[in-house]
C-alpha cells in the first residue's frame, strides 16, 4: 500500500517517522488520526521486519524522550510526551503478530461490511466443550494431559498466526475481494479463544 | 477492577448453573459468544408444553465476573415469564440491576443474546 510521506514542518525534508525529522531534529505536530503505521514510519502492510521495528523505536524513543526536552517551551515538552505515548502505543501494537493483524485488518476493513463475530463452524460449541473439559483437568491435576491439552492448542493458535501473512498478501493481490478480510477476522476471533483457554492452563515448571 | 455487590453475589452464588438435556422438545439451548474477550455463556430454558411459561433456566459461562453474573441473573428473570416476555428483556436492564460499568455492557448485551438464542432454539424444534 502506497505511504503517503509528510513533510517536515520546519525543513520540509520527507518524514520517515510522523513522529519527528530526522533531518533537522525537529518534533512534529500530529494530526488524532495518525495511524501506528505512519508513527513509527513504515508502510500500511502486515509484513515488517523485527529488527527494523526495534531500530526504528529504540532510535525514535530516545529522539522522543520527554527528558530531553526539560529545558524546551512547554508546548514542546507536552508533544514530546504525547508523542511518546502513542510511540508506545504503536510499538505494543505492531510488533506482537495478532495485535499487528487485528490492527491492519480494524484500518482496512473500515469502509467494509464485515461481521465481526465470525467463526468457523461449530467452533463455539467445540470451545464451550474444551472449556468444560479443562474445568475437569483443573479439578483433576492431571498435569499430563493438561500439557497434552496446552500444547495441541498452542499449535491451533500458530497456525492461525501463520496465516496472517498470506491473508494479507492475498488481500493486496486482490483488494476487491472482501472475503479474505472476512477470513482474517474469523481466524483473529478464533485465536482470541484460543488465548483465553491457553490463559487458564498454569504454566508448567 | 471495582465489581458491584450483585455481581460479586452473583458471581460467588451463581444461581442456576447447570444444564437442562438438550434433546428434550421442551428444552431450548442458546449457546452463544463474544469474540472480542472470548467468554462463552450457554443458557438453556425449559417451557411448560400447556401454559408456554419458562419453568426452568440454566446456564454456565465461562468468562468475566460480570459475564456470570449477567447470565445468572438472566436465568433468575426469564424463569415465570412467557415466552414472549423472555424475550423483552433488554440488557440495559441487567446494566442497571448489576450495575455494570461502561467496558462491562457488552456482557449484559451477550446475556440478552444468550436469552433470545435460547427461545429461537426452542421455537425451532417445535414449529407447528
Amino acid at each position: 500500500m502506497a505511504f503517503d510521506k509528510p513533510a517536515c514542518h520546519t525543513c520540509e525534508s520527507t518524514l520517515v517517522s510522523r513522529l519527528f525529522c530526522f533531518s533537522c531534529n525537529a518534533l512534529q505536530p500530529f494530526p488524532r488520526e495518525t495511524d501506528l503505521f505512519e508513527v513509527l514510519g513504515f508502510p500500511i502492510c502486515f509484513e515488517l521486519k523485527s529488527a527494523e521495528l526495534e531500530e526504528r523505536y529504540e532510535k525514535l524513543s530516545l529522539e522522543l524522550h520527554p527528558d530531553f526536552y526539560d529545558s524546551a517551551p512547554e508546548a514542546e515538552k507536552l508533544l514530546s510526551e504525547t508523542a511518546t505515548a502513542i510511540l508506545n502505543t504503536a510499538y505494543k501494537t505492531l510488533r506482537e503478530p495478532t495485535l499487528r493483524a487485528d490492527y491492519l485488518l480494524h484500518l482496512l476493513a473500515e469502509k467494509q461490511n464485515l461481521d465481526e463475530r465470525s467463526l468457523p463452524d461449530g467452533f463455539l460449541a467445540e470451545m464451550f466443550f474444551l472449556q468444560e473439559a479443562l474445568d475437569e483437568l483443573l479439578d483433576s491435576g492431571n498435569a499430563v494431559e493438561l500439557s497434552a491439552m496446552h500444547d495441541n492448542l498452542q499449535n491451533r493458535k500458530k497456525d492461525i498466526e501463520a496465516d496472517y501473512a498470506p491473508l494479507f498478501k492475498k488481500h493486496e493481490d486482490h483488494p476487491e475481494d472482501s472475503g479474505i478480510l472476512q477470513q482474517l477476522q474469523t481466524h483473529l476471533n478464533a485465536e482470541r479463544y484460543l488465548r483465553r483457554l491457553l490463559e487458564r492452563i498454569p504454566a508448567s515448571d | 477492577m471495582a465489581y458491584s455487590e450483585k455481581v460479586i453475589d452473583h458471581y460467588s452464588e451463581p444461581r442456576n448453573v447447570g444444564s437442562l438435556d438438550k434433546s428434550d422438545l421442551n428444552v431450548g439451548t442458546g449457546l452463544v459468544g463474544a469474540p472480542e474477550c472470548g467468554d462463552v455463556m450457554k443458557l438453556q430454558i425449559k417451557v411448560d408444553p400447556q401454559t408456554k411459561q419458562i419453568i426452568d433456566a440454566k446456564f454456565k459461562t465461562f468468562g468475566c465476573g460480570s459475564a456470570i453474573a449477567s447470565s445468572s441473573l438472566a436465568t433468575e428473570w426469564v424463569k415465570g415469564k412467557s415466552i414472549d416476555e423472555a424475550m423483552s428483556i433488554q440488557n440495559t436492564e441487567i446494566v442497571e440491576e448489576l450495575s455494570l460499568p461502561p467496558v462491562k455492557i457488552h456482557c449484559s448485551v451477550l446475556a440478552e443474546d444468550a436469552i433470545k438464542a435460547a427461545i429461537s432454539d426452542y421455537k425451532s424444534r417445535n414449529e407447528d
